[in-house]
């Protein structure tokens, strides 16, 4: 039966095909991008019907269940905002002729149908399909300024990707084998009957499709794509690609460390998770510590920031309301920071942290959202992510976990200085004469349109920290114990 | 029968391993895929007609007609003819496939009191994939690194075969359309990187990284 919400849903999932078909068409630059601009809102607007209204269950193959309304809520929130920044950005774009305006806004539209598509699938098998879809999409983003570099970033991100997901989809074949004869790959059916599963091919299941979407999310030792490929793709698409392709990779790890969890073997996927995350959390430190390139940087910061997911998932009960907090915080954020790196690679031309100087003196507003993206990043207050990651602690030293605690907190101070000192010496170190004409030429190009959306994302993330809305708060909860208790 | 042909598709991961010609690898790609149809055909007499039809188009149509004959479509178009200096010398890795390959079917024998899964289409099916990994870690052409990832695809495939509950058939064109759609992709690129770097050797891509030089 047709109702209002899959309505909404195929509207959202089949707009890519309509947007395709008229902008090849029409292929006019402005008409490409009000296409996109259309999707964002439409997208936007479907979402939050979707969240808000009360009704469960009503696609066979999409749904919007506990779990997955906060995946979707930032997902449209990010998305709309990269839209609004995208209008800006394009504009600078030296060679962005209409053929490139078209491939490019039916890519971005077809990458964002098919993390919507994954986020909300009901089933293992069709989030596999969507997630792999994801890859395929952004390919071409990650390739769009056509340099040596960006070929390298874009193969190796496919290649990589592509190998992870199909050694996810083993662990999918393990996970048939060890079902049974339920013969279905519905979460629901899934976690209905875990309690028969056969328990060696559900762990072996579970390795690989933690590996493998493990890749997709960017957890060490799986995440040689991820630095390259954010920092070589253009900065609305990196931010998208950090903020929100992670957490739709991270949402089916879950759905799976669910069923898991269900059979009793929890402890299994808990210490998997939890030496994944510190490995990760290793990574980032080692590398942020010498980091050149200030989009690599933020490329290893949301490698961090996934370690802290991967560790609070581990840590499991009493952590999981911290976890969704952060997935939140982290999104908005990272899409704030990757936006304004666009601001600042617009105005130096260059990605070099050494060659990016003063950038207070050039321009105040860019300067002041890159150091607070960093403030909120790195969890001072009133910034979400210190909520998140004090109780994340707390539980750590609630469940005597001292040495995973100290090394937690290490690692973490560790990363803070090394960001701590790129972002400084970038805002506040003095530049030359010959690079301030060349700046002062290049700010002229920043609009509006590129300062709003981070100063409304790093407004909701500080807010947060001090209060957040009880629809809000409802909806995190009710994600925390869907986490802990199936769906 | 069956059987018999499981073993051949195991033993064409050997010619795989073996051999330095790219256009030599195409070709096993292409009886990879004519195997797996027959594979197909024989353990599948009493599947619906819908899947059975689907099963033979993705096989035959796809994995031995299709890919192949774009692969050596940009095989003409670039400068890669061998893939000759691979970190191992062939013999070495013949050797070495071939113990993963016994690995696969000491598994299968392992396997044999399992039920729910065909022993031997798993065992050959495992050691197809790991083969195909270890391939892609010491070849030096990009394009044989494709070549060595549908392989991969293929072990998949048989792997999915051998468990007896069935991917419902929105999920196998799912997963049909994003490996050919992945191919093509990969396709498009490693001629966009032979136009950028006149030569398709991996070494090249290594431009991107935490250091300066």
């Amino acid at each position: 039966m047709l109702t209002i919400h899959s309505i909404i849903i195929s509207i959202i999932l089949i707009f890519p095909v309509i947007s395709g078909v008229l902008t090849v068409l029409i292929k006019r630059k402005a008409f490409s991008n009000f296409m996109l601009n259309l999707y964002g809102v439409l997208h936007f607007l479907g979402s939050m019907y979707l969240i808000f209204s009360n009704e469960a269950n009503f696609n066979k193959y999409f749904t919007v269940d506990n779990l997955n309304k906060i995946f979707l809520l930032i997902l449209s929130f990010v998305f709309l905002m990269v839209v609004i920044y995208n209008n800006g950005y394009t504009k600078n774009l030296t060679v962005y002729s209409n053929r490139k305006a078209c491939f490019y806004s039916n890519a971005v539209i077809t990458f964002v149908a098919a993390m919507t598509g994954a986020i909300l699938a009901t089933d293992l098998g069709t989030a596999w399909v969507l997630v792999e879809a994801t890859t395929l999409a952004s390919a071409y983003l990650i390739y769009f300024n056509k340099t040596k570099s960006s070929i390298e970033a874009a193969w190796k991100y496919v290649f990589m990707c592509s190998i992870g997901i199909a050694l996810a989809f083993v662990g999918i074949i393990f996970l048939n084998i060890s079902s049974g004869g339920i013969n279905s790959l519905n979460y629901t059916e899934l976690s209905k009957n875990a309690q028969f599963f056969n328990i060696f091919w559900l762990k072996l299941s579970f390795i690989f499709i933690l590996f493998g979407f493990g890749t997709k999310m960017g957890l060490a030792p799986v995440h040689f794509w991820l630095p390259d490929a954010h920092s070589e793709s253009p900065s609305p698409v990196s931010a998208l690609l950090s903020a929100t392709l992670l957490n739709s990779a991270y949402l089916v790890i879950l759905r799976v460390f669910n069923i898991l969890n269900i059979t009793g073997c929890s402890i299994y996927g808990r210490i998997m998770l939890a030496v994944m995350g510190f490995l990760s959390l290793f990574v980032a430190a080692v590398f942020i510590y010498h980091i050149k390139n200030y989009k690599r940087m933020l490329a290893y910061s949301s490698i961090e920031n996934m370690g802290i997911l991967a560790i609070g998932t581990a840590l499991f009960n009493g952590a999981h309301y911290a976890v969704i907090l952060h997935l939140l915080g982290h999104s908005f954020v990272k899409a704030s920071f990757f936006l304004t790196s666009g601001n600042i690679l617009e105005l130096f031309e260059t990605k070099r942290i050494k060659s990016t100087k003063s950038i207070m003196t050039i321009d105040k507003n860019t300067a002041w959202l890159w150091i607070d993206s960093f403030i909120a990043i790195c969890a001072f207050p009133t910034s979400v992510l210190f909520i998140s990651e004090f109780l994340m602690i707390k539980k750590m030293i609630a469940s005597q976990h001292y040495v995973l605690c100290v090394l937690f907190v290490l690692l973490l101070t560790v990363i803070l200085f090394g960001m701590g000192k790129a972002v400084l010496n970038m805002v506040f170190n003095k530049s030359g004469e010959e690079k301030f004409e060349m700046t002062e030429k290049n700010k002229e190009k920043l609009s509006l349109s590129m300062y709003i959306p981070q100063t409304i994302l790093l407004a909701i993330v500080f807010i947060l920290g001090v209060y957040i809305p009880p629809f809000l708060h409802n909806i995190i909860n009710m994600a925390g114990i869907s986490m802990l208790a199936g769906f | 029968m069956e059987n018999g042909f499981v073993i051949l598709f195991g033993l064409t991961m050997l010619y795989l391993a073996a051999t330095s010609r790219i256009i030599s690898h195409i070709r096993v790609l292409v009886v990879q895929g004519i195997l797996l149809f027959l594979i197909c055909f024989l353990g599948y007499k009493d599947t619906p007609l819908l899947n059975l039809a689907f099963l033979t188009a993705e096989t035959i149509v796809v994995k031995s007609i299709l890919i192949p004959l774009f692969l050596y479509r940009i095989l003409k178009k670039t400068h890669a003819k061998r893939d000759e200096e691979a970190n191992i010398p062939h013999f070495y890795c013949l050797v070495i496939s071939s113990v993963i390959l016994l690995f696969g079917f000491l598994t299968s024998n392992y396997m044999a009191s399992h039920n729910s899964v065909s022993a031997l289409h798993f065992g050959v099916a495992i050691s197809v994939i790991v083969i195909s990994l270890w391939l892609i870690t010491i070849k030096h052409k990009i394009v044989s690194n494709v070549i060595e990832f549908i392989a991969m695809e293929n072990g998949i495939f048989l792997l999915s075969l051998s468990v007896a509950g069935e991917m419902p058939i929105l999920v196998n064109l799912g997963v049909l359309l994003d490996v050919f759609i992945a191919v093509y992709i990969l396709g498009l690129f490693v001629k966009e990187i032979d136009k950028e770097f006149k030569d398709l050797e991996v070494s090249h891509l290594s431009g991107l990284k935490d250091y300066e030089d």
